[in-house]
């Protein structure tokens, strides 16, 4: 599904934010990627969907070498994965139907999009998103109106109604408190048993990591360091991954 | 309760920077005025003096308000004003997208644009009104193509400085959902800066009616060449007439669109 073979990132020359990865991710995985911040967790997941391109190696994705795309393939293959983001990255003042009808927009024509007149069809698959995480009554409140957890359910709702076959997560939880974390966490777990779509997801608590990772992937100086099952990752496999010991804040739980 | 009371940390003097700047201000404002020899006692002495435009102000006629003539050069008021800011307001939008970043990915084109916003902006009202009487002559059409640019000079400016302030989380929701430019335009763009455009119109809006006076008196239609016209005859009393329907209109317009305005951001 997807394949990183020897793949690097560059921001700057001679400054890797990814250094020589190599992964194979089969379809249905639901993966968590750790490691401290800096560690290039964010540039990997966005070197999937071609946010961050690629500087050396190849990348293959649902069958497209993300590489060597066009502008249209890139669009096409982006079409393909739902993505969710630390900040929610929802429109404030637009209705949340209308955020979650954002993820239709790739497969209207564009004069649709702009007078704003979307297909009873793709209402309806954005309805059945937001019905999967609970907000369908919401449809109409402004996302500006409702809690930190609802909205990013909103932007999993979003990644859904693209009927999607990868969905990436950038520290989905970051900006969450404990049980609200546990809550969209179980969204993302039951979307992955419910709908086989790949899930890839970046976090930095280590106990959600291990209760949700089926597969760890340990990031460090933008090297794979770890990549394993979830069981096989103990306290002393993190130390390794962070290069330190661990603190209190490592977890979401506050404890050790 | 402590015995003693906190001791407040002093705070600290002006700084040398600012106390020359102040001076420097007053000076050059002392100097400025010696050389425009400005005198009070000279412009109270205009004033009193038997004047015919400040008799004019006194007996203003306001018969002119339902004049037949007055009336439709009102009504060309309007006209200029709303044509003028509906037109250049309306394309301003995409001259502030073409601006930005994320609404123009071609660099140099985006460096055309912004040039060209900052150059009109620079140009007022007036110099765009003669500007386009010396060009296509006297009436209707250069007060119109005057306007326009105002306006779009205006609207552009403000939308533009909303646009820079935006949230940039949504473009990279689009965009990671493989949304062209324009819908993402539409959906994460356009939502966000909408309410204040629309009251960056208004707002247009009232600056061209007020222009559309001024544009008058050098040829460029409406209100204002009816008020050229009665001063170019020395006829005050009409003059002022106008002025005091003029100044009627604008305040309620502008009563009316600062409430709309609030309402909407």
């Amino acid at each position: 599904m997807i394949s990183f073979r020897n793949v690097s990132v560059e921001y700057r020359p001679g400054e890797k934010a990814l250094d020589d990865i190599n992964l194979e991710i089969q379809e249905g995985e639901f993966i968590v990627i750790v490691g401290l911040s800096g560690a290039g967790k964010s540039t990997l997941i966005r070197t999937i969907n071609n946010l961050v391109p690629i500087t050396d190696g190849e990348l293959w994705v649902d069958g497209n070498s993300v590489g060597n795309l066009s502008r249209s393939g890139v669009r096409k293959l982006r079409s393909k994965i739902g993505m969710i983001f630390q900040g929610f990255n929802l429109v404030d003042r637009a209705s949340v139907i209308q955020n979650v009808l954002m993820g239709r927009v790739f497969k209207l024509p564009t004069w649709r999009t702009v007078l704003g007149l979307y297909p009873k069809k793709d209402k309806q698959i954005a309805a059945e998103a937001l019905d999967r995480v609970g907000l369908l009554e919401k449809s109409h409140s402004r996302a500006t109106d409702l809690s930190g957890g609802q909205r990013q359910r909103v932007g999993i709702a979003r990644a859904l109604s693209q009927e999607p076959k990868v969905i990436l997560a950038d520290e989905p939880v970051a900006s969450l408190d404990p049980p609200t974390s546990h809550a969209v966490m179980q969204h993302l777990q039951k979307i992955n048993r419910d709908l086989g779509i790949t899930t890839i997801v970046n976090l930095h608590f280590l106990d959600l990591a291990t209760a949700y990772g089926d597969r760890i992937i340990g990031l460090r100086g933008g090297r794979v360091v770890f990549d394993g099952k979830g069981s096989e990752c103990t306290p002393e496999v993190f130390e390794g991954i962070y290069g330190r010991s661990l603190t209190a804040e490592d977890t979401l739980q506050e404890e050790i | 309760m402590q015995a003693s009371e906190l001791k407040i940390p002093k705070k600290p003097g002006l700084r040398g920077s600012v106390i020359f700047s102040i001076s420097f201000a007053f000076v050059l404002t002392i100097v400025t005025m010696i050389t425009v020899e400005f005198s009070l006692i000279e412009i109270i002495e205009n004033f009193t003096r038997p004047n015919m435009v400040v008799e004019g102000l006194l007996s203003p006629d306001l018969t002119q308000i339902f004049s037949e003539r007055s009336r439709s050069a009102f009504l060309e008021t309007l006209q200029l004003a709303i044509l003028g800011t509906v037109s250049g307001g309306g394309l301003s939008l995409l001259m502030a997208f073409w601006a930005t970043d994320f609404g123009n990915p071609i660099g140099w084109l985006r460096v055309i644009v912004r040039n060209f916003n900052n150059v009109i902006r620079s140009i007022p009202d007036l110099l765009w009104a003669l500007l386009f009487v010396t060009a296509v002559g006297v009436g209707i059409l250069p007060g119109l193509l005057a306007l326009f640019f105002f306006s779009m000079a205006v609207v552009t400016k403000l939308t533009s400085d909303t646009l820079d302030g935006i949230d940039q989380g949504p473009i990279e929701a689009a965009k990671a959902s493989g949304s062209g430019q324009l819908s993402m335009l539409r959906m994460a763009v356009l939502p966000q800066i909408l309410p204040s455009y629309a009251s960056f119109l208004l707002y247009g809006f009232e600056l061209n009616l007020r222009a559309s006076a001024v544009l008058g008196l050098v040829g460029a239609g409406g209100i204002g060449s009816r008020i050229e016209f009665f001063r170019g005859r020395l006829e005050w009393s009409e003059v002022w007439g106008l002025v005091l329907m003029f100044f009627l209109v604008v305040f309620f317009v502008e009563r009316l669109s600062v409430t709309i305005r609030r309402r909407l951001v």
